[in-house]
């Protein structure tokens, strides 16, 4: 009985959220939501600033550099030959066979 | 002479009311444990760069077969889908089948990651992990196993890589015909849906949008899902398998703005791949050049990927060798839970077994 509810929900539901109108409305409440984060991201980034604290975008900026430094000890770590595979690792023989195969 | 069953009330009323104290019992322990430990398998992570995490399993057979697996996970979420917990992990069976197992997946991309793009993927990312993946094993090939989306960026690679030692590709449930995932499509339709606004102010698609957008594809699936875990709380199995998918579902990653942004024109509002005029860093996308050996797992009552959108899929392929298998199941027990275990994990095995020597 659960699962004849689920589907006829599903299905009249499915109808209902694919129409012109709940598209339009959702992307209208997607649109308020992203207006409302731009507006509350200006006035943060005013707030911050009065503050002489870090904004996001100064993050961004250091998360960035990192990131290239980052990228810079990965090429270094290559090039010394770290990145390579390790000696020590067990390895498998590669050599099996399907079941068909094998006998 | 016929017999007629009979139930005895007093018996029957006990043993609801078993039930309902086991329920009640295990219903407050659901509230104060975690969640079951997922991913465990153990795995040295190769790459850790931006978003991208390659993992190499630890063999589990003395004996392995010679080309390696390469398993690519869907940008939206979390890789342990593929490796849940010993008995029920893809990873785990393919080990134990004598595999040498690999897996790209992501983490979230962070907020001055916005800009990756589809090139960031297809380009730099996947070609770094197939790089890694021959250095690590010495051989010049790999079986490359895409799900969902990548399975969409495997193809890419795939398409753009035609002589950069594929062996095998597998792909689950990959959309091509993006104009057949209607409630998607419906959504992101062009008149409405103002993406450059959506990018241009989050940065980064945020993991609570995108699963919302999931959750709406069955509306009432959440509510008749916490029915029935109200009605099996008395059953340790079903409310540890609950809490696994439950955490992988909700455990939706954000996507990077850029890739996004490409995604949604080039894919739903253009449908280049399906008509033939995706570009990649300016470079076409022909999936006829696709020539190494060819398998599709799809899923009969696919909810995310229906079967109109995955269908040309096959046909479009240049592989001579080349087959799609349906099996019964959805988009997510298709690759995990007892029915994958049943059906879709023996069948990759096989199908890749007899192509991997």
């Amino acid at each position: 009985m659960l699962g004849h509810w689920e589907k006829a929900v599903n299905n009249f539901g499915g109808d209902a959220l694919k129409s012109e109108e709940f598209v339009r409305g959702m992307s209208a409440a997607t649109a308020a939501t992203a207006n409302m984060q731009a507006n509350t991201h200006q006035v943060m980034e005013r707030v911050l600033a009065a503050a002489n604290l870090p904004s996001r975008a100064d993050f961004d900026d250091l998360a960035r550099r990192v990131a290239g430094i980052e990228a810079t000890l990965a090429r270094i770590e290559a090039k010394l030959g770290s990145g390579g595979p390790d000696p020590a690792k067990p390895r498998p023989s590669r050599s099996r066979k399907p079941p068909s195969k094998a006998s | 002479m016929q017999q007629t069953a009979t139930i005895d009330p007093i018996s029957a009323a006990q043993g609801e009311f078993e039930r309902m104290m086991a329920r009640n019992i295990k219903g407050l322990n659901y509230f104060t444990s975690p969640a079951p430990v997922v991913g465990a398998t153990p795995r040295e992570v190769l790459i850790e760069r931006g978003p991208m995490r390659l993992n190499h399993y630890r063999p589990m057979t003395d004996e392995v077969y010679r080309v390696p697996i390469l398993l690519v996970m869907a940008t939206t979420n979390r890789g342990f889908i593929f490796d849940m917990v010993p008995g029920q992990s893809l990873v785990e069976f393919l080990l134990r089948a004598g595999f040498d197992v690999f897996m790209l997946e992501w983490e979230a991309p962070r907020s001055h990651e916005r800009s990756l793009t589809l090139e960031s993927y297809v380009l730099d990312f996947l070609p770094a992990a197939v790089a890694r993946v021959r250095e690590e094993t010495g051989e010049p090939d790999v079986s490359m196993v895409g799900y969902c989306f990548g399975g969409v960026l495997s193809l890419l690679y795939a398409a753009l890589h035609p002589a950069q030692g594929l062996a095998n590709l597998v792909t689950f449930t990959t959309p091509i015909d993006f104009s057949r995932m209607d409630l998607f499509s419906a959504w992101s339709d062009p008149r409405f849906f103002d993406v450059d606004r959506l990018v241009d102010t989050f940065g980064n698609v945020p993991g609570d949008m995108l699963y919302a957008s999931f959750d709406m594809l069955r509306p009432a699936a959440r509510t008749a899902a916490n029915m029935r875990l109200y009605d099996n709380l008395w059953d340790d199995e079903y409310v540890k398998s609950f809490r696994m998918f439950e955490r992988w579902n909700t455990d939706t990653l954000p996507l990077a703005g850029e890739y996004f942004r490409q995604t949604t024109k080039k894919l739903m509002w253009d449908n280049s791949l399906y008509k033939g005029t995706m570009t990649v860093g300016g470079r076409a996308i022909d999936l006829g050049g696709i020539t190494a050996p060819f398998l599709h797992l799809a899923a009969e009552h696919d909810h995310i990927v229906p079967r109109e959108a995955s269908a040309p899929l096959l046909g479009m392929i240049g592989s001579p060798d080349k087959q799609e298998i349906m099996l019964k199941g959805g988009h997510v027990s298709l690759v995990a839970g007892g029915n994958a275990i049943k059906r879709m994990w023996p069948a990759l095995a096989n199908w890749l077994a007899e192509r991997s020597i």
